[in-house]
């Protein structure tokens, strides 16, 4: 599976950006990759101030600490990286539960396609990816801003990237009330 | 389906990223794959420890998940071992018996001269120099042959 690639743009050799002081999360079971992690991070000048090797390990500090990026690993053995954000963002945790989450995933397996969209993650980068990909992809997420939703029993940033019109009828009822809200509005004013 | 929209507040990230000071991409790029670099060398030991235990892990007998979650663990630990130091071409040998084994039939056992291949393909790649641009081709192509036999359709391109 491609990881959710092609909505933000390359990043500008000159563009500044500062996350200086950003409270940053990485849960990775292996070591050595939680390790290229962080030194990534480090060279964006980002410190990692907690390195979580398992998914209950982070959980644990998240209750008490607000964190303000979270990098998680997919496949974790215990609980995964997808049941951890489903659980983060069900967490009623404030702020955390509305943390940006880039998830990372060597490989992801087809059974878990549907798990890594409906966990409630910003983002999904797949393996092999370079040091100028996070970057974009933590400064993308920086600038993201769907709203949440709940619809069912998904929590998390809206799913649709695309802000296209549908060329349908309308049927959600939100939109149909402001529709009908403009219309009455605009009639009232001509009048 | 009920929907509920939380307008969402800004993040504290949104606001650090545009406060004074920071570091530009360039620099940034550069300091982070110079910290990287560092650990290149590690890196390839890992990825020779992944690939040796690979290819010692025994053949099962009959249908066997666990055989097939360690050797899918040691091909994605090659994929994050060798990812930020493109190494792509063991990335995509990797990726490939993951994709093999995640198709793998649930009611008749897995062949394991995939497992066998890819571990001796992921070595050759390994000691092949990094000028023997065909060679590598060559490799990853008959894996890429392997895994369209074996699972109809990988071969396509995503939608």
């Amino acid at each position: 599976m491609r990881g959710m690639n092609g909505v933000g743009e390359s990043l500008r050799e000159s563009a500044v950006f500062n996350f200086d002081g950003a409270v940053t999360m990485v849960i990775d079971d292996s070591p050595f990759s939680l390790e290229l992690t962080a030194q990534a991070l480090l060279g964006f000048g980002m410190k990692v101030r907690h390195a979580c090797e398992s998914a209950a390990g982070a959980i644990a500090i998240l209750q008490n600490h607000p964190v303000d990026l979270i990098l998680v690993d997919c496949e974790m053995p215990g609980m995964s990286g997808y049941e951890f954000v489903r659980w983060l963002r069900r967490s009623g945790l404030d702020p955390n539960a509305y943390s940006p989450v880039i998830m990372t995933a060597a490989h992801v397996r087809r059974s878990k396609v549907s798990d890594a969209r409906d966990c409630g993650a910003n983002f999904l980068i797949t393996k092999p990816f370079s040091a100028g990909v996070l970057l974009e992809r933590i400064v993308w997420v920086s600038r993201d801003n769907r709203p949440f939703l709940e619809v069912g029993d998904y929590f998390g940033p809206d799913r649709r990237f695309r802000n296209e019109p549908w060329p349908g009828p309308e049927r959600r009822a939100e939109e149909r009330r402001r529709t009908a809200f403009e219309k009455e509005r605009r009639a009232a004013v001509e009048l | 389906m009920t929907v509920i929209t939380h307008n969402r507040r800004r993040s504290r990230l949104s606001t650090l990223v545009d406060q004074p000071g920071g570091v530009s991409v360039g620099v940034a790029l550069t300091e982070a794959r110079a910290n990287l670099a560092r650990y290149e060398s590690r890196s390839r030991e890992i990825i020779e420890q992944q690939v040796t235990a690979l290819a010692a892990l025994p053949v099962p007998t009959g249908v066997d998940e666990g055989a097939l979650d360690q050797a899918y663990a040691h091909a994605s630990a090659v994929i994050d071992a060798a990812g930020p130091f493109e190494l792509n071409d063991l990335c995509a040998a990797a990726a490939n018996l993951c994709d093999l084994i995640d198709a793998a039939p649930e009611d008749r056992p897995f062949d394991w001269r995939v497992v066998t291949v890819h571990a001796q393909a992921l070595r050759l790649l390994l000691t092949l120099p990094p000028e023997a641009v065909d060679a590598r081709a060559k490799v990853l192509d008959s894996l890429k042959d392997m895994l369209k036999a074996k699972v109809p359709g990988s071969g396509e391109p995503e939608a």
